[in-house]
């Protein structure tokens, strides 16, 4: 079985207990406005191109056999409607600006990287985490992968918007320790409005991982004037002790670290003026959560 | 379905102390206290000054004993520097024993390279071993009398120290063309640049060894250890010695050592009493009554120490502090006195102290923090040009900490908490801190290194294997009791603790010798035959005739390097006075034998003869990857082309450069490569250790450290088809990455560091890591990072440090090196100020691999 990857990172020290390799998928049915991957997006692969490396010395203008690339002030555009990803400019690019995101990878390809650092899960009780983009678009792959894992006695988490079928939900949670659960906002048109999609399919999704009682944590991205509001903080704080109280929520401030990514895709962001929450906002957010009885902890 | 890994958060065997130590006590004690601050600002603001009195005594004792027996003229020159140097006991300072009478004062000894200091005084500009950033002041007096003294010894150096002579007479003139500034194959002490050497030069580090702080003679007493060289001297006189010796010069030389020993511990211990008058004195003048109460303590401190055992927690570290002064005086040359088991040795005054009520951990904390201003302050002037030194930067007085005594039981106590508590707090860049790691010790402990580390900044502590450095002599037949017992030397070397000699090493560098074997022998850079004719590497047909071309020369060269190490460290032996005082401090062994450590008076031989060196196998692993790949693999060049672009040194061959930097690079656990690391870790090792080694006639010890000499060694090699541009720096450490090769984050490098026993023969198998802050910032972070150096170690990985800053901080000291001045960064073995660092090791700093979050 083969899936389409655009990372494998090891020593992933954000995405679960213990050292950890996270493999993160391609493709997602989300369009968050604040997204940090934005390369993700896109389920197929593409060409990215980092402005940083760049020499502007134009190879890749003279290479591309379609005539798709040009080179102005700001840096290479790629025409990536027609682009056929045949990977002639990225193999003459010099400084290695120019890469290909995302790769067709077999399970076991993906597997033989992961169990290369058994030594340190088994020392940290780490393991494989799975991101994305959405897992639930490569549902059969990521249930593969865990279930290699666990034969290996490889911890596992699951790290989704719970977005997807609950067919395909089901299958990768048999094979997983642990979910990363992200909550972006609680009203659905809002959600739609920043996100693309309602919110109705992910709490559906929220309630079958609590059902089927697999350790669960709240991934809430804390973004001031989107999210933000008590009004949404009280009603996720409602919403999730509603269904357990046994999990934590965990707060991850606003960052614009993804910002420059944009470009590498030739997408535009969106969000260039909203700044970090202040750590009052995030304080009070916090003790919103908590005064339902939840746990929560605000990230680094 | 299995269970999964669960991390280990138990604390295993750790015993006694561990489990009681209160960690937020000891992360809320303030090291740097008013006067502390004090001390270290008016360290900060002084001048460095040279200072002159000590080589001005040494010369007039070695005058004065003109015909008396080498081994007496040395220990009077001790003598005579411990009794009438001048001392100090500055404002506020409640430990003493200062090795200049300035705050910054920078020891020499004349006799040692008298032309070198001439020409320091002719220029006007004195280099000091820790940096070149400022000069050194000399006042007008002091400069004159130093020329003389200088002029004196040109005059004056007895027929000594003859090693160049022993090598050009028994191995001819060519052997020079092997040596440190010609082709450099061999580096070590067999040669510096200077072909003429001073009087015992190199009475340091090289020729004299490493002078050890002794644990036992702190527990026991000066007096103890005086009285046994009497007893024995008497016994010799009654009852003669074995039958070998009997009206022998060794018979001879052990009874005047004995008395040398006699003499140099008779003046230590009135160089303490002296510190103990000069403190009276100032109580008698003293008003305040508190400041009146510390002058008679360190008055009490100094009659009694180091003549009797020390009462008390505090008498323990001013006897430290003296022990480590005294040393170095003596091999005022190249000092590098390693501290010790530091935490080992004070935890049982400072335990029965605080079990009394009479110290707390705020009492402590401000004596280490006091210890560390002392140690801070010794530097000596340095003769070897900046470019051509080793380890610029450093004085090595390393302190190791924890261990497992002879059950196993981890050794961890609170003075180990409370060491790196200070060195967080006080910020200076020695001395330098090893841990040795054992899997069972408190977690706690190793995230309370970590975030010591990340406050320091300057990459301290280093992490150690425990039982690796036990089993390398365990496996040479030393019984646990004593293996058990070792500690860190020099800047990436160990030893027993005062149960053997500690040399410098005699390093071979294989890209030397790899050079010579991509050239069929000829070496480019003299354009000399220097090494056997092993094939024209244009006619191979095969990786495989690389590899062993390269074998072959290694195989002609190692036993050169054996009879060039054998003929210079025998000839110094040969020529050298022995030290009473390194016999003190293994009078157990050195009293009965009558011979010193380095002459094989100590319990065990393997550091006798210095390391047997090997360096540059990354780089190696890396260059044939480049060949493998581009020239067999896929037959993208020849090798013809390739070595004419190695000739070239890339020029008119950009592109195939870049070809040669894209190709698999060790570090990223890819098997490509690391393939071929692994055939030479096996290979090169067995091929050293082949020939024993004559000093020990045992399986010789392999060293395989960098520290800062892949400066040096990159400037004697040309370019390489690692990509490598000629003269630039070699690999940073023996299995680090090369700087910005590692893709694949820090578990694909440290996997490919040990998907072998590779560690296993040699020390010095250091590994440094870069992170940045934000990878570190929260506790949770460190854990991992913990959890990092457990997998590391539990895959028999022996070193690893951290350097943990951000990249704009040290683009941003390059550029404005005045707003940076405490900028600490780990070199090799070592910490140094980034701005102090010469021009290119700084860059290597920067490029080196960083771990980043994002």
């Amino acid at each position: 079985m083969e899936g389409i990857v655009f990372n494998i990172q090891r020593y992933s020290i954000d995405d679960g207990p213990g050292v950890r390799t996270t493999v993160f998928l391609k493709g997602c049915p989300l369009t968050c406005l604040w997204c940090s991957n934005p390369e993700s997006q896109n389920p197929e692969p593409e060409i990215t191109w980092r402005y940083t490396s760049c020499i502007r010395c134009g190879t890749c203008v003279k290479t591309c056999p379609l005539g798709l690339i040009t080179l102005d002030d700001e840096g290479v555009h790629i025409n990536r409607k027609e682009c056929t990803r045949c990977g002639k400019c990225i193999e003459t690019c010099k400084p290695g600006a120019l890469q290909m995101s995302g790769r067709k990878m077999t399970v076991e390809e993906v597997y033989s990287t992961v169990k290369r650092d058994i030594d340190f899960y088994k020392v940290s009780g780490g393991g494989c985490t799975c991101s994305g983009g959405e897992i639930l678009m490569q549902a059969d792959f990521v249930a593969e992968l865990f279930k290699l894992c666990k034969a290996d006695g490889i911890h596992t988490c699951a790290d989704t918007t719970g977005f997807g079928s609950e067919q395909a939900l089901e299958k990768i949670l048999e094979y997983t320790d642990l979910v990363y659960f992200d909550l972006k906002h609680m009203d659905p048109e809002k959600h739609k409005e920043y996100c693309g999609v309602s919110n109705d399919v992910i709490l559906k999704s929220l309630a079958l991982i609590i059902e089927k009682k697999i350790e669960t944590v709240i991934r809430v991205p804390l973004i001031p004037g989107y999210n933000d509001s008590d009004e949404n903080i009280s009603e996720l704080g409602k919403t999730v002790s509603g269904l357990t109280k046994d999990v934590v929520v965990n707060l991850l401030p606003y960052h614009r670290y993804g910002e420059n990514k944009y470009r590498m895709v030739d997408m535009v962001y969106q969000l260039s003026n909203v700044p970090t929450p202040t750590e009052e906002q995030l304080n009070k957010a916090k003790e919103i959560i908590e005064s339902y009885g939840l746990k929560c902890e605000i990230s680094k | 379905m299995t269970e999964n890994f669960q991390p280990n958060t138990s604390k295993g065997a750790s015993r006694l102390q561990t489990d009681k130590v209160n960690a937020e006590e000891i992360q809320n004690v303030q090291v740097l206290t008013p006067r502390l601050q004090k001390l270290k600002a008016e360290w900060e603001a002084a001048e460095p000054q040279v200072y002159v009195d000590d080589t001005l005594l040494f010369t007039e004792s070695w005058k004065e004993t003109e015909g008396l027996p080498v081994d007496i003229r040395w220990a009077k020159a001790l003598e005579k520097r411990l009794l009438e140097c001048p001392i100090m006991i500055r404002e506020g300072e409640i430990l003493v024993g200062s090795l200049t009478k300035f705050i910054r004062g920078n020891g020499t000894l004349c006799a040692m390279k008298p032309r070198e200091i001439l020409e320091m005084c002719e220029s006007g500009k004195f280099a000091r071993k820790t940096s070149d950033t400022e000069s050194t002041n000399i006042t007008p007096e002091d400069l004159q009398a130093l020329k003389e003294d200088a002029l004196y010894w040109i005059d004056n150096i007895p027929k000594v120290s003859t090693v160049n002579a022993a090598l050009e007479f028994d191995m001819g003139e060519d052997v020079f063309d092997l040596l440190f500034d010609r082709a450099t194959v061999f580096e070590g002490r067999g040669v510096r640049y200077k072909m003429d050497r001073g009087l015992f030069q190199n009475f340091g580090a090289y020729g004299g060894g490493v002078a050890q702080v002794s644990a036992a003679c702190i527990d026991n007493g000066l007096n103890y250890v005086i009285d046994l060289c009497k007893k024995e001297r008497k016994r010799m006189m009654d009852e003669g010695d074995n039958e070998h010796s009997h009206g022998s010069a060794q018979f001879l030389r052990k009874y005047w050592l004995l008395q040398a020993t006699i003499i140099s511990c008779e003046a230590f211990i009135k160089f303490a009493n002296r510190h103990a008058d000069l403190a009276r004195e100032l109580a008698a003048k003293e008003k305040d009554a508190a400041r009146k109460a510390e002058l008679i303590r360190i008055a009490d401190a100094c009659d009694r120490v180091p003549a009797e055992p020390p009462r008390d927690f505090f008498e323990a570290v001013q006897c430290v502090r003296l022990f480590h002064l005294v040393c170095w005086k003596e091999s005022s040359d190249r000092p590098e006195v390693p501290v010790g088991r530091l935490d080992q040795l004070l935890y049982p005054y400072y335990k029965k102290d605080k079990e009394a009520g009479k110290v707390t951990a705020q009492d402590a904390a401000e004596l280490l923090g006091a210890l560390w201003l002392k140690i801070r302050e010794c530097e000596n002037l340095v003769t070897i040009p900046r470019s051509q030194r080793a380890a610029p930067g450093s004085l090595l007085p390393n302190i190791t900490l924890c261990g497992t005594d002879i059950e196993g039981n981890d050794l961890t106590n609170e003075i180990s908490w409370l060491v790196l508590e200070a060195m967080a707090q006080i910020k200076l860049s020695e001395p330098a801190i090893y841990i040795r790691y054992n899997p069972e010790m408190d977690e706690n402990f190793i995230i309370h290194a970590l975030r010591c580390n990340r406050e320091f900044g300057g990459g301290n502590p280093a992490f150690l294997n425990n039982q690796l450095g036990m089993d390398r002599y365990l496996e040479r037949g030393v019984p646990l009791k004593d293996a058990c017992n070792w500690s860190a030397s020099g800047c990436l070397g160990y030893h027993l603790d005062c149960m053997e000699h500690v040399g410098g090493g005699h390093n071979i560098s294989q890209l030397k010798v790899f050079e010579l074997a991509l050239n069929n022998g000829f070496d480019p850079r003299t354009q000399k035959q220097l090494g056997p004719k092993t094939g024209d590497p244009k006619t191979f047909t095969s990786f495989e005739q690389v590899i062993e071309a390269y074998y072959k020369q290694l195989e002609y060269f190692v036993p050169i390097l054996h009879k060039v190490k054998m003929l210079s460290l025998c000839t110094e032996i040969a020529d050298g006075p022995m030290s009473g005082l390194r016999c003190a401090m293994q009078y157990e062994d050195c009293i009965r034998e009558g011979l010193t450590p380095r002459e094989g008076g100590a319990r065990y031989p393997e550091g006798r003869s210095s390391w047997l060196g090997s360096r540059g196998l990354v780089d190696l692993a890396d260059s044939l990857s480049s060949i493998k790949k581009l020239v067999f693999d896929e037959k993208k060049v020849t090798m013809e082309q390739l070595m004419d672009a190695c000739a070239k040194n890339w020029q008119g061959y950009e592109e195939l450069r870049q070809d040669c930097v894209k190709a698999p690079k060790y570090g990223n656990d890819d098997d490509y490569v690391d393939s071929i690391y692994d055939d030479l870790s096996t290979k090169v090792p067995e091929i050293m250790q082949r020939w024993i080694d004559p000093v020990t006639g045992k399986k010789p010890m392999l060293f395989i450290g960098a520290a800062a000499g892949h400066v040096l060694i990159g400037k004697s090699i040309g370019a390489l088809p690692n990509g490598r541009v000629s003269g630039m720096p070699t690999n940073d450490a023996a299995c680090s990455v090369m700087p910005g090769m590692d893709v694949n984050g820090p578990t694909a490098a440290i996997m490919s560091a040990t998907k072998g026993p590779y560690a296993k023969e040699y020390t010095g198998y250091a590994m440094n890591m870069k992170f940045s802050k934000s990878v570190l910032n929260t506790e949770e972070k460190l854990q991992k990072l913990a959890w990092l150096i457990k997998a590391f170690m539990t895959r028999g990985g022996w070193h690893v440090q951290f350097n943990i800053h951000s990249r704009e901080e040290l683009l941003d000291a390059q550029k404005n090196p005045e707003k940076h001045k405490n900028l600490l960064v780990r070199v090799g073995g070592y910490s140094a100020y980034f701005i102090d660092l010469p021009p290119d090791l700084q860059q290597e700093i920067v490029t080196r691999s960083m771990h980043e979050d994002i």
